[in-house]
Formats: structure tokens, sequence, C-alpha cells
């Protein structure tokens, strides 16, 4: 199936409660279907199931912080019988941020979940233990968060803020800021994050 | 041994004389693993009414236990100062010991392959086109300064 097939079947199984796309990526272009916070167990259980479908090897699954727009969280599953793959994507909110685990579709979803939710701080209700899985013990934080501020950006000064022909910085006549650095006062939510994660 | 790929990502390597410390490698860097200092030096410039400043190269150091290889400082040179070299052993006891300053990053230089030869099927050189192009025109090309 076509990854245009792939989307148009997973939105009809599901009752056309569900928007596809196709992904970027020429040759390994995917579906993407979105599919509402409710529906996400549902969804990944459809495509699992389904006898046209068949996705039944979970790849991945992981989050992108949309700033303003909530996070996205996505997943990657594999058919093996057919060799096509479907990403699902549903939305949550920035505040309290929860997606119900997939865990009881996909048991190896476990880990991907509970690294998701060190990672960005989302909630998965119906996951047996959201342990860390990665960050030491005592991290606070939520490193993979846009807001999130890294320490080693903070601690140590930027290489190329001096002048050519000048051995100490900040004597040029505009600041050169380092590229896709924020300046100190727009990183995060509020300034007083700055310096406290890490 | 099998011989590396001609564009194996080894080491990078520095030719100083080529460095006008523009400071673009130092800036593009997404590690922040290139040190440069340097400082400002009067030329005199015979017949000119007042001396010319250059910029002198006092340090160049790429850090390597943070660089990740990613090429960007020698994509970026306009000059043609820095480049990859296919040496790869040169891990260290001592973490310090992996800042490669300029004379260790010179000493890489002999070690840089020659340039591959140019595509027969890619666009000519922009030299070659603006010299056809003066040429045909029949204009005097510029002299060599």
């Amino acid at each position: 199936m076509t990854p245009e097939e792939v989307g148009a079947r997973l939105v009809a199984v599901l009752g056309g409660a569900a928007e596809a796309e196709v992904s970027g990526g020429g040759r390994w272009a995917r579906a993407v279907v979105d599919v509402s916070t409710d529906q996400w167990p549902a969804a990944l259980r459809a495509a699992r199931d389904d006898p046209e479908l068949g996705c039944d090897f979970f790849d991945w699954l992981s989050a992108v912080d949309e700033l303003p727009g909530g996070f996205a969280v996505v997943a990657h599953l594999w058919s093996t019988r057919y060799r096509h793959g479907v990403l699902l994507r549903t939305r949550t909110g920035r505040e309290a941020p929860a997606v119900p685990s997939a865990v009881g579709v996909f048991p190896g979803a476990a880990w991907s979940e509970r690294e998701t939710h060190e990672m960005f701080g989302i909630d998965f209700p119906g996951h047996p233990d959201l342990a860390p899985l990665l960050l030491p013990p005592g991290f606070e934080g939520r490193p993979l968060r846009k807001e999130f501020v890294l320490a080693s950006r903070v601690a140590k000064p930027w290489p190329g803020a001096k002048e050519p022909g000048e051995s100490e910085p900040g004597t040029g006549r505009r600041a050169v800021r380092p590229p896709g650095v924020p300046a100190p006062g727009e990183w995060g939510a509020s300034g007083d994050r700055a310096g406290r994660a890490g | 041994m099998t011989d590396l790929p001609a564009r194996s990502r080894g080491v990078i390597a520095l030719l100083e004389e080529n460095c006008t410390v523009c400071m673009l490698c130092a800036r593009e860097c997404p590690d922040w693993c290139i040190y440069i200092d340097s400082h400002k030096e009067d030329v005199i410039v015979p017949g000119a009414s007042r001396p010319r400043q250059r910029n002198v190269l006092d340090r160049f150091a790429i850090d390597y236990s943070l660089c990740m290889y990613c090429g960007i400082c020698v994509e970026v040179c306009p000059f043609d100062a820095l480049f990859w070299s296919p040496e790869f052993e040169y891990a260290e006891q001592d973490i310090r010991d992996l800042v490669h300053e300029k004379d260790a990053l010179r000493g890489w230089m002999p070690s840089v392959p020659p340039p591959p030869a140019h595509d027969p099927l890619g666009e000519p050189a922009k030299e070659e086109t603006s010299a056809a192009r003066k040429a045909a025109r029949g204009a005097p090309t510029t002299p060599a300064r």
C-alpha cells in the first residue's frame, strides 16, 4: 500500500474521526494520521489489528514540543507482513499534558513512554510505573522541552563573541549573539528558569 | 588496512597562512569548540597616507573532546584555512590533551589529501566561467595584484 492508501485506510477504520496526510521523505514517506487524545490507544489498536494494515511492530514513541501548540505525541508502527509504516500523532495541551498509555496495546511502549515522560513531562495515565529511564536521580527539569536551558550554554562564554583582531569579547560595536541561542531574558517561559536546570 | 575513503572525517587541519581571523568558524561551530585569539597589527604600506591594520592570529585551538565532526567550520571557511584530514589516531590519556593548539593543527596538514578531481558532469568552476566570459567579451582580464 502507498502511504496515501495506508492513511486513508486507517481513517476509514477509525470511522473518519481522524485526519491523514503524508510525511516528507520521498521513498521513505509515511502516512501521518492525527487522532484525538481519547482515541489514541484505540487508533494504535486499529492499526495493529486491521487485517489490511497489519502494523504489528511498534517501532518508537516520542513527542515534539510545539510551543504554544502544546505537545505532539508521535508513534511509528510498522507492518512486518506488508512492509509499510504509519505515523500516528496526537496533540495534548501545554498545561498538564497527558495522553492515555499505549502499554495495553503494545507492552514495548512502556520504555518509550517512560522516556517521553522524563524528557517532556507528559503524563501517560494507565502506565504501570513512569520511573525515570535515562536521567540521573535527582535531575530537575524536562530536558527536551524547548524552554529547557542547556547548562553548558549558560556556564561557558561563547568563543565567537570576540571580534576579529581581539582576544577579549565585547569591544565590538554591536554584540553578536550565538546562532540558535536566544538572549538570556528570552529563555523559557520566565527568565528565572535560566541556570536552574541542568 | 584498507584505504580510507577520500572524504574521511578524521581530524581538522589548519593552514595558518590562509586564516584571516574572520571568526566565522568559531561563530558557526555548534559545539563552541573553536577558540581563537588575535590582535591587530599596523602595516605600513609605502605610498599610503595611513598605516593599514591587519589581524594576526595568536591562538587557534579546537577542542576535540567537544567536536562532533560536523565539518561546518571547514565548509564555512572563506579562505581555505581548514581541511579534513583522514588521520584518526589521536586518543589521549588526559581529556585536556584533546585541545589541539594551532601547532598541532598545522601538524595535520601533510596528511590532507589533494582535493578530488572536478566532476566532468558537474557545473564548471566559477573561475573558469568568469574567465571564459571575459575572454568572449574581448575585455582585458583584471591584472593580477
